[in-house]
C-alpha cells in the first residue's frame, strides 16, 4: 500500500467516523460479545456485528425525511405481503415497496400500474437488515401512492418513432441487400447472455459453419446504446469491401421489460443503423416490446433464434443437396443433347446405304418368290402333265382293247357274213335262180313272168326256160 | 460482376437454366451453352457453400479490432 493510497484511506474513515456517534459505536461495539480482531493497520472502527450495523442502517434510514417522489413505475409485482416496484426517470431510479394492506387499499385496477405510469408516491427510505437466512433489501417504503399519467418515456420514445419515421429512417435497411447466404456474420450481444447460445443454435440449425464476428457490449442501461453503436461501426468497417466484410449484423438480447430495452431505443443507435450499409436483423426482446431498433433495422425478428436464421435464409445441407441434383441433371442434359443428335445424325448418313440395301432385299425376297413361284407352277404343270399321261395312257390302253374287241367283233361278223355267203350255199349243190338281169327270182310266178331264166351252179350258169305245165 | 457472383443470383439463374433444359425446346448450341453457364454457377454456389462448410470460425470483434490495429505498427514503414 502506497503511503497515498493509506492516506486516502484515513482520511474515508475519519470522514466515515464523523457520520457515526460516540454513542452509536460504543453501542455497536458493545454488542458484539465475542470481536475478531481488526484489519492491521486499519484506523477504521471496529470490527461490528453486521447484524447490528444493518439494523443500526435501518433506524437511520427510517429516521430520514419523509418525502413525496414522482416518477416511472417499472416492473410492478405483488407478493402476499408486499408490492414492489421501481421508480425511474432519465436521471435515475429508486426501488419502491408498499405493504399489501395499503396498496390494496387503494383499489387500483390490476394494469393501472403498467410499465411507464407516472406515478406519484410518499414514503421515506426503509432497509430491511435481513438475516442469517434471509437477504437485506433496500427500498423506499410508499404509504401512499397516485397514478399521474402516461409514461414520459413511452411518450418520448413515441415521439422519437414517429420522428425517425418522418424523416425516412426505417426505410434505407430495408432496401439492402440481404444476402441468402453470408460467409461473415457479426453479432452484437451480451458476452454472457443466453441470447449468444441461440444465435449458434440458429446457424447450427441452418448447417452453416462460416466466420462468425463477436461483438459483446452490455445491453442494458446507459453503457449500452454507445458500446452498441461502436461494435456496429467497426463491424461495418471490418474487411471494407473484400471477402472478409461482414455481411450481415445480427443485434440480439434476450426478452426482458420495456424499460430494460430502452436502450435499443436510442436516437443515436438508431440513426447510426439506418446509415449503415451493411444490413442489421434484430432480436431485441420480444414482439410485445417493440423497441425503435426493430423499426429501424432491415428485419426484425423475435428470437435471436430466429435471427439467426434470417441471417442464413438457406439450410445449408438443403442446399448441397439441390446443387448435386442440379449438376446430375446438366450432364445428363449434356450427355443427352450430344449422344441424341449423334444417333439422328449417324441414323442420316446409315439412310442412303440402308435404303439400297432394303431395295436388295426387296428385290432378293421378289426373285425367290418367282423362282418359287416358277417352281411351284412347274410341279403343278408336271401334276397335270402326269395325270394327263396316265389319263392317256390309260386311254390307250382302253383303245387297244376296243380294237382288239372290236377285231374279234369283226371276225364273228365275218364268220356270220360268210355263213350266210349264197356261195357257200351253191357250193353245198343249191343253184340261185336269177332273172336276165341278175336278180334273184324267188317264185314261181315271177319264174314264169320272167320266161328266160338263169341257173347259177357253184361252178358256173345255165340258161333256163320257163314253160308252162 | 458483382450481381453474377452472387450466391442467390446464382441459384436463381441455375434453376432458370434447368427449367429451359427440362422443357427440351433448346437447340444443341443453347444446350451446350446453358450447361457450360450452368456449371460454372454449381461451382460458384459449391464454392459458397464449402465457404460456410468448412467449420465454424469464432472470432472476437475486440481482439480483430486490436489485431488489425496493432499490425501495421509492427510491421512499420518499409
Amino acid at each position: 500500500m502506497t503511503a497515498r493510497t493509506a492516506g486516502r484511506r484515513a482520511r474515508r474513515a475519519s470522514g466515515r467516523s464523523r457520520a457515526w456517534a460516540p454513542s452509536t459505536l460504543r453501542r455497536l461495539a458493545g454488542a458484539a460479545e465475542a470481536r475478531p480482531a481488526g484489519l492491521p493497520g486499519s484506523a477504521l472502527p471496529g470490527p461490528f456485528p453486521v447484524g447490528a450495523y444493518a439494523e443500526r442502517l435501518r433506524d437511520e434510514l427510517r429516521a430520514r425525511a419523509r418525502v413525496q417522489l414522482f416518477g416511472e413505475a417499472w416492473n410492478l409485482s405483488v407478493s402476499r405481503a408486499k408490492v414492489y416496484f421501481e421508480l425511474r426517470d432519465a436521471r435515475g431510479a429508486v426501488p419502491c415497496s408498499m405493504w399489501r394492506s395499503e396498496w390494496d387499499v387503494l383499489g387500483l385496477a390490476p394494469d393501472t400500474l403498467a410499465d411507464g405510469a407516472v406515478v406519484v408516491v410518499a414514503g421515506g427510505p426503509d432497509y430491511y437488515p435481513g438475516s442469517a437466512a434471509s437477504s437485506p433489501s433496500f427500498s423506499f417504503l410508499a404509504t401512499e401512492l397516485r397514478v399521474a399519467g402516461e409514461g414520459d418515456l413511452l411518450a418520448q420514445l413515441d415521439r422519437l418513432r414517429k420522428l425517425l419515421d418522418a424523416e425516412g429512417l426505417f426505410e434505407p435497411q430495408k432496401r439492402l441487400h440481404l444476402p441468402e447466404l453470408p460467409r461473415t456474420i457479426g453479432v452484437v450481444t451480451g458476452e454472457g447472455g443466453k441470447a449468444r447460445d441461440d444465435v449458434l443454435a440458429g446457424l447450427r440449425r441452418r448447417g452453416w459453419a462460416g466466420r462468425l464476428l463477436w461483438a459483446f457490449a452490455p445491453v442494458q442501461d446507459r453503457h449500452a446504446a454507445p458500446r452498441v453503436i461502436q461494435c456496429l461501426q467497426e463491424l461495418a468497417a471490418v474487411g471494407g469491401e473484400g471477402s472478409d466484410r461482414v455481411d450481415v449484423i445480427v443485434v440480439a438480447r434476450g426478452g426482458g421489460s420495456l424499460a430494460d430495452l430502452f436502450a435499443f431505443c436510442d436516437e443515436t443507435l438508431c440513426r447510426t443503423v439506418a446509415l449503415l450499409r451493411v444490413p442489421v436483423i434484430a432480436s431485441v426482446g420480444h414482439h410485445t416490446d417493440r423497441t425503435l431498433l426493430d423499426d429501424v433495422a432491415a428485419v426484425s425478428c423475435s428470437t435471436p433464434t430466429h435471427a439467426a436464421e434470417s441471417a442464413v435464409r438457406v439450410d445449408c445441407a438443403e442446399a448441397r443437396g439441390r446443387l448435386i441434383r442440379c449438376t446430375r441433371r446438366l450432364e445428363s442434359h449434356s450427355r443427352r443433347a450430344v449422344l441424341e443428335r449423334a444417333r439422328a445424325l449417324a441414323g442420316l448418313e446409315r439412310a442412303p446405304a440402308e435404303h439400297v440395301h432394303r431395295q436388295r432385299r426387296r428385290l432378293h425376297q421378289r426373285l425367290r418368290e418367282l423362282r418359287a413361284s416358277g417352281r411351284r407352277q412347274l410341279a403343278e404343270e408336271r401334276t397335270v402333265t402326269d395325270r394327263r399321261a396316265l389319263v392317256l395312257g390309260r386311254k390307250a390302253t382302253g383303245a387297244a382293247v376296243a380294237v382288239q374287241q372290236r377285231a374279234r367283233d369283226l371276225d364273228r361278223l365275218a364268220l356270220a357274213v360268210a355263213a350266210h355267203d349264197p356261195e357257200r350255199t351253191l357250193a353245198r349243190g343249191y343253184a340261185l335262180v336269177e332273172d336276165r338281169a341278175g336278180a334273184p327270182v324267188t317264185s314261181t310266178r315271177a319264174a314264169l313272168a320272167a320266161g328266160e331264166l338263169s341257173l347259177r351252179f357253184a361252178d358256173g350258169r345255165v340258161a333256163a326256160r320257163t314253160e308252162d305245165s | 460482376m458483382d450481381d453474377i457472383l452472387n450466391y442467390e443470383r446464382a441459384t436463381a439463374r441455375l434453376e432458370e437454366i434447368i427449367r429451359r433444359l427440362d422443357s427440351g425446346e433448346a437447340e444443341l448450341r443453347e444446350t451446350l451453352d446453358l450447361v457450360k453457364e450452368g456449371q460454372r454457377l454449381v461451382e460458384l454456389c459449391a464454392g459458397e457453400l464449402d465457404a460456410v462448410g468448412r467449420g465454424l470460425e469464432e472470432l472476437r470483434l475486440d481482439e480483430l479490432v486490436a489485431r488489425l490495429e496493432a499490425g501495421p505498427r509492427q510491421d512499420g514503414p518499409a
